[in-house]
C-alpha cells in the first residue's frame, strides 16, 4: 500500500449530514499559544544573567541552539503522542494507555507537580527579573533614593513571595472566572511581551557601546565602590575575586544550555489541550517548531545587541559580582537583564516598559501551568485515582473550581518551598518532569509495536521511513534527547544537580505518585470500586 | 406523584454499562456487546448516534491496483490482502468501505442521493453484521442491551435496530429496569448541522414530557437523552464560527455550552435518579443537577477505544460512577 499526498479537500470520499464535521483551526492560532509558553522573557532574563555569571566560558549562542534542537526532539515526540490519542490531560493519557497504570499515575503526578513548581517559579521571577529590577531603575535614573530602596526591598524574600502568592491568586481567580476571559486576558498579555521585547530590541539596537558606558559609569558607578569608571571598576573587582573569561568550553556552554532548556519545554504543552480540538499534525508541528525556532532566534537576536552594547567581559563580571557578593561591585539588586537595560535607556519610561514586557512573559506561564496542573488532577478524579471533589466543575462558574483550588496552593506552596529555603533553590524540577516526559516518549519509542491496534488509527501510522513506524524514531530521538538534558540538568549543581536534595526530590516526588495511587486504589476497593477498569482494554473478539 | 421515599423497601444492586455515540466504529459496538462479561455489567445500555459518517470508496484502476482515500491522503493498494487489511481499518474507524469502479466512482460523486442510498444501505449492512455477531453473545451471557438512536441517525435506523430481535430499541419508550423506568430519546437541540432527529426546545420538551406521562415516579426514572442537560461538564464542545472553524483566543480554542435548556429543566423539576446522555464527544464527565446524577461517558470512537460508564445502582440510588476507556 502507498499514501500519496494530496491537496487538502481532495479526499475521495462522501460524506452525509452528520454533526461534528469541523473544519481544523488555523495555524496561527496553535503556534500563538506555543510561543506563549516558551517565555522568552525568562528564557532572556535566566541566560543573561546566569549564562556569564556562572558558566563562564559557555557560548550562549551554542548553547540556546542545542537546547532548542533538543526540544525540538522531545516536543515532536509528545507531537506523535498527541495525534495518535488525541485527548487533553498531558502525558497521564498516553502513559495511561501504554504502561501500568501505577506508573502512568505516578509520572503523571510528576509532571503536574513539575509544571506546578513552574508556575511558582514565574510567581517568583515576576518580582525578581521584573518589578524589582525596574523599581530600582527608574530610582536609578531618577536620582530617587526612596525608589532605589523600594526596589531592594522589593527583591526581599517576604515581598517576592507576599507579590508572587498575590498573583497567583489572581491567577485562579482569572480561571475560575471562565476560561474565555483567561484566554483573552492570555492574549492581551501576549501581545504587550512582544510589544515589550521589541522595545528592548530597538533599545538594544539604538545603544552603542560607549553611551552604554557612559550612562553605566554616571548612575550606577554612585551605587558601587569601584571607581568613577564603574563599567571597567566592575570588571576589575570581580577578576580580584574569582572571576575571569576563560574561554569557549563545551562544559560550560551545556550546562548553560539548562536554562535555555527551562523555558523551551512550554513549546510542547499544547499536548495538554489535544482532547479540545483534533488538531492535524501539520498544524501542531508548525506550532512546537516554530515557537522553538523564533524563541531561539529572537534570544540570539538580544545576544547579539547585549554583547554589542554592553560587552560579554561586563556582563560576565557584573553578574557574577552580583550572585558572588563581590564588594563593592554588586548593584543594588540583582543585575538581571531589565536593569541593565534600564540603565542603558535612561528613561524611566522605556524601563517601566522593558520591565512590563518581561513582565508579561513570565505572566504567560503562571495561570497556564495552573492550568495545565487543573487538567490532570480533574482527568485524575475522573479515573478515581484522586478524590471526586476534584473532578466536580461548578455549577455557578462552570469551571472546576476545587481542581484549580488545588493546583494553586500547590504553586503557593512551591513558591514558599522555592523562596524561604534552600531546599528548592535550584530548579531541580525540571528534573523531575522532564524524566516523566522521557519514559513517556520511551514508551512511545515502543508503542507502535505493543499497541498496533490503537496506533494504527494514527494519522501518523503510514509513515514508515525504511519501514520503521515514524513514532519509534522520533519518540527514540525525543529519549536521546530528553536523557541528554537529564543528564546535563543531574551534572550541574547550580540548576538541579544530583546532591542529597536534589535527588529526595526527584525520587520523593516519584514515590510519593506511586503511594498516592495505592491509597485511592485501596480505598476505592472498600467501596467495591475497581480503578483498574479505567484502562483496561476491552477485548475485541 | 410518588416522592423519593416510596423508594422500593429490597435491597437491589444492578450494575449498568452505558457506552454512546460509537458512529459505526465496528470495533467500539464489539467492545460494547464484551463490556458485560468484562466489567461484570447486569444491562447494557448503547446511546445514539450508531451511524457512521462517511463511505470510503475503493476504486478500481484501468491498471488493476485500487484507489481510495485515508486521513487526507490518497491510498493506492496494490493486493486484495491490502484492501482487506484497509477495510478493516476503515470499518473499526466507524467509516463504511465500498469497493467500485472508477466510473462508478464518478458517478456517484455526480449524483447526492445515490450517495444518500448508498449510505442506507451500508449503515443498515453494518448494524444487521453487528447483530448477527452479538446475538450469540449475549445469549451467553443473558445480558439485557437496549440502544436508542441519535440526531445522528436516520429513522430508518429504529426499525433495523427494532427487528434485531437482540437489541430493544429505546426510541420515545419507557421501559422498566429492575424497579426503575428509564425514558429515551435520540432528538436534540438545534445544531449547526442540521442533522436528522433535531428540534426546537419547546419541541424537546414536549417529547419528552410526553413519556413522563407514562412514567409512574419521575424520582425513581432514568433520563436517557442524547444531548445533554445546558452547561454542565458534559455540555462544553469548542465554539464554531460560521464556517464551523474552532473559534480561538491567543491561540487557546474557545469552549462553549451545546447542551439542550429543556433537557436541563425538567432534570431540574422532575429530579429523576440518572441521566444518561452523549452528542458531545469531548464532553465526558459526571455532573449533578440537584440529586440527579447525569453522565456523559464521552467519545472516542474512531480510535477504537470505548468510553464508557459503569453505573452502579442500589436501592434504586446512584451508588457509583465509574467512566471507563477500554
Amino acid at each position: 500500500m502507498s499514501t500519496i499526498p494530496g491537496e487538502a479537500g481532495s479526499e475521495r470520499v462522501f460524506l452525509r449530514k452528520a454533526s461534528g464535521l469541523i473544519k481544523s483551526a488555523s495555524n496561527t492560532d496553535v503556534f500563538i499559544f506555543d510561543i506563549g509558553l516558551v517565555s522568552v522573557g525568562i528564557g532572556l532574563g535566566g541566560l543573561l544573567l546566569y549564562g556569564p555569571g556562572v558558566y563562564m566560558g559557555g557560548d550562549l549562542f551554542i548553547a540556546v541552539l542545542l537546547a532548542g534542537a533538543a526540544m525540538m526532539l522531545i516536543g515532536l515526540g509528545m507531537l506523535c503522542w498527541t495525534v495518535t490519542i488525541p485527548r487533553s490531560g498531558g502525558i497521564y493519557v498516553f502513559a495511561s494507555r501504554s504502561l501500568w497504570p501505577p506508573l502512568a499515575f505516578m509520572l503523571s503526578f510528576a509532571e503536574a507537580s513539575a509544571w506546578l513548581f513552574y508556575s511558582a517559579f514565574a510567581a517568583y521571577y515576576v518580582t525578581t527579573i521584573g518589578i524589582a529590577p525596574a523599581v530600582t531603575t527608574i530610582g536609578i535614573i531618577a536620582h530617587s533614593q526612596s525608589l532605589i530602596t523600594a526596589g531592594t526591598d522589593l527583591a526581599s524574600k517576604g515581598w517576592v513571595f507576599g507579590i508572587g502568592t498575590a498573583l497567583e491568586i489572581f491567577g485562579a481567580w482569572l480561571l475560575i472566572s471562565g476560561m474565555r476571559r483567561f484566554f483573552l486576558s492570555q492574549k492581551i498579555v501576549f501581545a504587550v511581551a512582544v510589544v515589550g521585547t521589541l522595545i528592548l530590541i530597538g533599545a538594544l539596537a539604538a545603544s552603542s557601546r560607549s553611551s552604554f558606558i557612559h550612562t553605566y559609569n554616571t548612575l550606577m558607578g554612585p551605587h558601587l565602590n569601584v571607581g568613577r569608571d564603574a563599567y571597567h571598576g566592575t570588571i576589575v573587582a570581580a577578576s580580584h575575586h574569582g572571576w575571569s573569561n576563560p574561554g569557549f568550553t563545551w562544559s560550560q556552554t551545556l550546562k548553560a544550555s539548562n536554562w535555555a532548556f527551562l523555558p523551551l519545554i512550554g513549546a510542547a504543552f499544547s499536548i495538554s489541550i489535544g482532547g479540545e480540538i483534533k488538531q492535524v499534525t501539520r498544524g501542531q508541528s508548525i506550532g512546537i517548531v516554530g515557537a522553538i525556532i523564533w524563541s531561539v532566534i529572537a534570544w540570539i537576536v538580544v545576544f547579539v545587541l547585549v554583547y554589542h552594547v554592553m560587552g560579554y567581559n561586563f556582563l560576565s563580571a557584573t553578574t557574577y559580582s552580583s550572585l558572588n557578593s563581590v564588594p563593592g561591585a554588586s548593584t543594588p539588586v540583582t543585575p538581571w537583564i531589565t536593569l541593565l537595560a534600564g540603565i542603558m535607556t535612561n528613561s524611566t519610561v522605556l524601563t517601566a516598559l522593558i520591565a512590563l514586557g518581561f513582565i508579561a512573559w513570565v505572566w504567560l506561564w503562571l495561570p497556564s501551568q495552573v492550568a495545565y496542573g487543573n487538567r490532570a488532577i480533574m482527568a485524575w478524579s475522573l479515573d478515581r485515582v484522586f478524590p471526586d471533589r476534584f473532578g466536580r466543575v461548578s455549577e455557578r462558574t462552570h469551571t472546576p473550581v476545587a481542581a484549580i483550588a488545588l493546583a494553586t496552593l500547590m504553586a503557593i506552596v512551591f513558591l514558599g518551598l522555592f523562596t524561604f529555603t534552600t531546599y528548592f533553590l535550584s530548579v531541580v524540577f525540571i528534573e523531575v518532569g522532564l524524566a516523566a516526559w522521557t519514559i513517556t516518549l520511551a514508551a512511545g519509542t515502543l508503542f507502535p509495536y505493543r499497541r498496533p491496534d490503537l496506533y494504527e488509527k494514527s494519522p501518523i501510522s503510514g509513515v514508515r521511513p525504511f519501514g520503521v513506524p515514524v513514532m519509534t524514531i522520533v519518540c527514540a530521538l525525543g529519549t536521546i534527547a530528553g536523557v541528554a538534558y537529564f543528564l546535563d540538568l543531574w551534572f550541574d549543581s547550580f540548576a538541579a544537580g544530583h546532591s542529597w536534595h536534589s535527588l529526595s526530590i526527584l525520587l520523593g516526588w516519584f514515590a510519593g505518585g506511586f503511594v498516592i495511587y495505592w491509597i485511592m486504589k485501596l480505598y476505592r476497593a472498600r467501596h467495591g470500586v475497581n480503578v483498574d477498569l479505567a484502562f483496561k482494554d476491552i477485548p475485541v473478539e | 406523584m410518588f416522592s423519593s421515599r416510596h423508594r422500593r423497601n429490597s435491597t437491589s444492586r444492578l450494575t449498568l454499562f452505558f457506552a454512546t455515540d460509537v458512529h459505526g466504529s465496528t470495533v467500539c459496538f464489539k467492545k460494547f456487546i464484551n463490556a458485560a462479561k468484562f466489567y461484570g455489567a447486569d444491562v447494557l445500555i448503547l446511546g445514539g448516534d450508531v451511524s457512521g459518517k462517511m463511505v470510503v470508496p475503493i476504486a478500481r484502476q484501468p491498471d488493476g491496483t485500487h484507489l481510495s482515500s485515508f486521513a487526507g491522503k490518497t491510498v493506492r493498494l496494490d493486493s486484495d490482502e491490502e484492501i482487506a487489511n484497509f477495510s478493516r481499518r476503515v470499518a473499526d474507524m466507524g467509516f463504511y468501505p465500498q469497493r467500485m469502479t472508477e466510473g462508478e466512482f464518478t458517478e456517484l460523486q455526480a449524483d447526492p442521493e445515490r450517495q444518500h442510498q448508498l449510505f442506507r444501505q451500508l449503515i443498515t449492512e453494518r448494524i444487521e453484521e453487528w447483530v448477527q455477531w452479538a446475538r450469540p453473545r449475549l445469549a451467553e451471557t443473558g445480558v439485557k442491551c437496549y440502544a436508542a438512536p441519535g440526531n445522528d441517525d436516520e429513522f430508518f435506523i429504529d426499525d433495523v435496530i427494532g427487528r434485531s430481535g437482540v437489541i430493544e430499541l429505546l426510541e420515545m419508550q419507557v421501559v422498566e429496569i429492575d424497579g426503575l423506568e428509564m425514558l429515551s430519546t435520540g432528538w436534540s437541540n438545534a445544531t449547526p448541522w442540521k442533522t436528522e432527529r433535531e428540534c426546537s426546545e419547546d419541541e424537546l420538551k414536549a417529547k419528552i414530557s410526553e413519556m413522563l406521562t407514562r412514567v409512574r415516579d419521575p424520582a425513581l426514572a432514568i433520563f436517557n437523552i442524547h444531548v445533554p442537560p445546558y452547561q454542565t461538564a458534559l455540555d462544553q464542545c469548542p465554539e464554531l464560527d460560521a464556517e464551523l472553524r474552532p473559534v480561538h483566543h491567543g491561540g487557546n480554542p474557545v469552549m462553549t455550552s451545546a447542551g439542550s435548556t429543556a433537557v436541563r429543566e425538567l432534570i431540574e423539576t422532575y429530579r429523576p435518579v440518572l441521566g444518561l446522555h452523549g452528542h458531545i464527544h469531548e464532553g465526558r464527565g459526571v455532573a449533578h443537577i440537584g440529586p440527579t446524577v447525569c453522565v456523559n461517558p464521552g467519545s472516542n470512537y474512531s480510535e477504537g477505544v470505548l468510553n464508557g460508564s459503569l453505573i452502579r445502582l442500589e436501592d434504586g440510588r446512584v451508588a457509583d460512577v465509574q467512566l471507563t476507556q477500554g
